[in-house]
């Protein structure tokens, strides 16, 4: 490919851009965009979120951490986002190299692209973008000249089938990691070490993870025989954590971009981790200790986003805001301070029980969206296995009280396909349906709309359900027609996940290095976009595994051995393996197990040893 | 206290699309520190009103917007508060108070003046230039046809030009071109050239064409007027 400066790089996008759809994706001019000097930072970073500028200013990973890096004088971060298919087609057609939003430079001229991986669905998309910046695809193609290609976020809790692909990982926060790893990226800048050596020097910080160093052997019958690491490296790669969060960095001057994006608000992040213990989910095994930042912190960063951004609603983020202790004083402050100048608040993930309708109702400015309520299982059996402590009579309550308040759109989400789930729970699920909507025809309420989403279960690395093979792609689609069918009342919604692209989640999710040729393969093959139903293309999928001898049975469907090698057996998030296997074995009992935050602690392993612990500020 | 601006959209604010315009000056606004105006009612929306739409990638040297905001508050100061929270390329040229009943932009303006710079395919004369134009002038219909989402329309674009003149410079012609616009529409800019090149084969490349909106019009009586001229706004919005 041809060498462009980004001056030229500009001149030529500036040809075409007007013919695009939504251009401004393609410029980093936006409100609070950092323009540093090139030639004064000592190091380049492009930070890469593999999907579209919608989906990726919407994730606040990419804000906190885009901001962190340009908070240090010696380093630059820049963006770049997957140009949208008309856009990558006319750059492809030009031959213009991928390029950084801010400057214009080449992605190629940049000491490092980090890659966020927030889900597998995404990770073609990545092979895309290294291509079309001009950066060979595989580590040992890539020599001096090229970036240290790394990648972070919830997917590097098994990253294997993208090992060959990217230098190395980091899991776990990167507040004070990727700070780290820049700086000795600065002084391999200076006195260059041999690659070999740079990388061994980077596996000694924190949560990151050098797969050239971990050497995996197979059993014949294709189960993983060992994982051992070469000496000099940990033999397990453990998370980084934040100690402090309330004192931890948090941007308050975000981009403000001007296109409409997914999540078009201020975010404030109340709380990080959850221990509720929901036992499909990863995130809330990932992220733990909880940690709450303290009122204080969370009005002064209120105020300044106000002024920085002019935004007129700011969203409490966390896994489950309405947990967050201290949530009532925090949004009586925010809008006796805010509220005249328009600023409304809005909640993003409340959960059932912790759901408390006055609250809705002070955050709600207009009544146009509806409520969402997550039970995830049909009936209490399947939420006791799951451990989602939430009762049939939490949700009628909490749907009667939003009744009475004047909402008549209700939005209920669950899972299929989860583990020990019969006829009953999906019968289960049609029954609550029926009992939320014939309330709100008892109160009175017209015009109701229920909306019931169902997912499909997939098992996730890190999570006490490793160990469960995802439902046959069938049967989960005989639920789906029942569900269907079942639910064809006219105060019903009924949207589900597409069967095929959960599939192929499940094979990533649990899979292992040998699908990187995979990956590259389908890649080469036009897949790209894979998360999104118009773009996503089953075929190429099917030919890959075929052509390369793959059985995606093998990883989706089959269920492993607690004495089996997990693929990702060498990293941790904290939480302890033996502790996984309990929280199975309780799944299968259908035993509960409780909050460690109000209650006694559930020995999940995260705590002892680590410098943190639960913090609660209310 | 009810605002009319002018203001540019060039540089790289010529690709901020007109749908997301309101967001950027009302975010803008409220960065200013200065309180607007909501509409009453289910979905409140600050009021906040431009005239014509610039098409996504054209300039415009002299836009308009209406502002209506809370308080009262001095003029010129409420211009450089709002012009400090504005994105490059955005740049407030002029602003008044309305008086009370002023009617919206979108009921005064009525015409648009453009420039664009396209090259030659092949070099021509003058002559020939100004031949071509006449006769597409003296045309009484131009029918086009477009291809919307209901499949292909033909429309007549001549009614719409008001003036169009050319010139050469170098290896590109440089056109200025006034058109009326309305409810009922409008003809685009390129349009005109399209047809300029079609009807009249002239030698345009219109793959490598600039358009910058120079100014949108009050047109009375064949005298162009801005909207933020007192007498001919008053008048205007009494006749009409």
């Amino acid at each position: 490919m041809t060498k462009y400066t980004a001056a030229e790089i500009r001149r030529q996008v500036e040809r075409f851009l007007p013919k695009v759809l939504k251009p401004s994706r393609y410029l980093g001019t936006e409100w609070n965009a950092i323009q540093k000097d090139w030639h004064k930072t000592d190091v380049h970073m492009a930070f890469a979120f593999p999907d579209v500028y919608e989906v990726g200013m919407s994730h606040l990973g990419t804000r906190i951490l885009y901001h962190l890096v340009n908070s240090y004088p010696e380093f630059l971060c820049e963006r770049v986002f997957t140009p949208w298919v008309d856009m990558e087609a006319t750059m492809r057609e030009k031959n213009i190299p991928l390029y950084a939003l801010e400057s214009f430079q080449p992605l190629q001229a940049f000491d490092v692209v980090g890659f966020t991986l927030q889900y597998e669905m995404s990770y073609t998309n990545i092979l895309n973008m290294l291509d079309l910046a001009g950066i060979p695809l595989r580590t040992e193609e890539r020599g001096a000249e090229d970036p240290w290609i790394i990648a972070g976020g919830p997917c590097a809790f098994n990253p294997e089938p993208l090992v060959g692909f990217i230098d190395f990982f980091l899991l776990g926060e990167s507040e004070e990691q990727l700070p780290e790893v820049l700086g000795l990226i600065a002084e391999q800048k200076k006195n260059p070490l041999p690659r070999q050596d740079f990388l061994r020097r980077v596996a000694q910080v924190q949560g990151v993870y050098v797969p050239d160093f971990y050497h995996v052997n197979y059993k014949p019958d294709g189960r993983i025989e060992k994982i051992e690491a070469e000496s000099g490296v940990p033999v397990v790669v453990e998370k980084a954590i934040v100690q402090d969060l309330d004192q931890a960095f948090f941007p308050t001057n975000p981009v403000v971009p001007y296109l409409e994006i997914v999540h078009d608000r201020m975010m404030l992040e109340v709380m990080r981790g959850c221990s509720r213990g929901c036992r499909f989910c990863q995130a809330g095994m990932i992220y733990r200790p909880v940690r709450e930042r303290s009122l204080e912190t969370l009005l002064k960063q209120t105020e300044e986003l106000v002024r920085s951004t002019g935004y007129d609603e700011i969203a409490l983020t966390s896994l489950s805001s309405g947990d967050y202790s201290c949530i009532q004083p925090v949004i009586e402050k925010i809008l006796e301070k805010h509220g005249d100048e328009g600023v409304g608040i809005s909640l993003p993930s409340l959960r059932v029980d912790s759901f408390d309708v006055e609250l809705a109702e002070s955050v709600q400015k207009t009544r146009k969206s509806g409520l969402t309520f997550a039970p995830e299982a049909g009936t209490q059996r399947l939420r006791d296995v799951i451990n989602k402590g939430v009762t049939e009579e939490n949700l009628l309550n909490a749907a009667e009280a939003a009744f009475k308040k004047g909402w008549s759109t209700i939005k209920l989400y669950f899972m299929v396909g989860l583990p020990t789930e019969t006829q009953e729970d999906i019968d289960g699920i049609i029954d609550l349906a029926k009992k939320v909507a014939n309330l709100g025809t008892k109160l009175g309420r017209r015009n109701i709309t229920i909306t019931i989403s169902t997912s499909i279960f997939v098992p996730k690395a890190h999570t006490p359900f490793q160990w469960e093979p995802q439902e046959a792609k069938a049967s989960v689609e005989l639920k789906q027609r029942y569900l269907k069918e079942n639910l064809r009342d006219r105060r019903f919604k009924y949207n589900y996940h597409d069967v095929k692209t959960s599939y192929l989640e499940a094979v990533f999710a649990k899979g292992d290095r040998r699908l990187a040729p995979l990956l590259e393969w389908a890649f080469k093959h036009g897949a790209r976009f894979d998360g999104w139903s118009d773009q996503f293309c089953e075929e190429v999928w099917i030919n890959a595994f075929k052509e390369l001898g793959i059985d995606p049975h093998f990883y989706a469907n089959r269920a492993m051995d607690y004495d089996d090698i997990l693929p990702w057996d060498h990293l941790e998030s904290g939480v302890a393996k033996q502790f996984l296997v309990e929280e199975h074995h309780r799944a299968l009992q259908e035993a509960k197990t409780i909050d460690c935050r109000h209650n006694v602690c559930t020995g999940c392993g995260i705590c002892p040893g680590r410098g943190v612990q639960i913090e609660l500020k209310g | 206290m009810r605002l009319r601006i002018a203001y540019t959209k060039v540089e790289d604010a010529k690709y901020i699309a007109h749908l997301d315009l309101t967001r950027v000056f009302e975010r803008a606004i409220r960065r200013a520190g200065i309180t607007m105006s909501y509409t009453e009612g289910f979905n409140q929306r600050p009021k906040i009103s431009f005239g014509f739409a610039l098409a996504v990638g054209t300039e415009g040297e002299r836009e308009y917007v209406d502002i209506d905001i809370q308080r009262e508050m001095d003029l010129g100061e409420a211009l450089a508060r709002i012009q400090e929270q504005l994105p490059p390329g955005i740049r407030l040229l002029q602003g008044r108070v309305l008086t009370q009943g002023a009617k919206p932009l979108m009921a005064v303006l009525n015409a648009a003046s453009y420039r664009m710079r396209v090259l030659m395919a092949l070099p021509i004369l003058p002559e020939r230039l100004q031949e071509g134009i006449g006769a597409w002038l003296a045309r009484e219909h131009v029918t086009l046809s477009r291809f919307t989402k209901r499949g292909p329309t033909e429309k007549d674009i001549r009614p719409w030009v008001k003036r169009l003149e050319g010139e050469i410079h170098g290896d590109e012609i440089i056109f200025e071109l006034e058109v009326e616009m309305g409810n009922a529409g409008s003809v685009r800019p390129e349009e005109v050239l399209v047809s300029l090149r079609e009807l009249e084969n002239l030698p345009l490349d219109l793959e490598a064409l600039h358009i910058k909106r120079t100014g949108v019009h009050v047109s009375y009586q064949g005298e162009n007027t801005s909207p933020l001229e007192h007498d001919g706004f008053v008048q205007l919005a009494e006749q009409s």
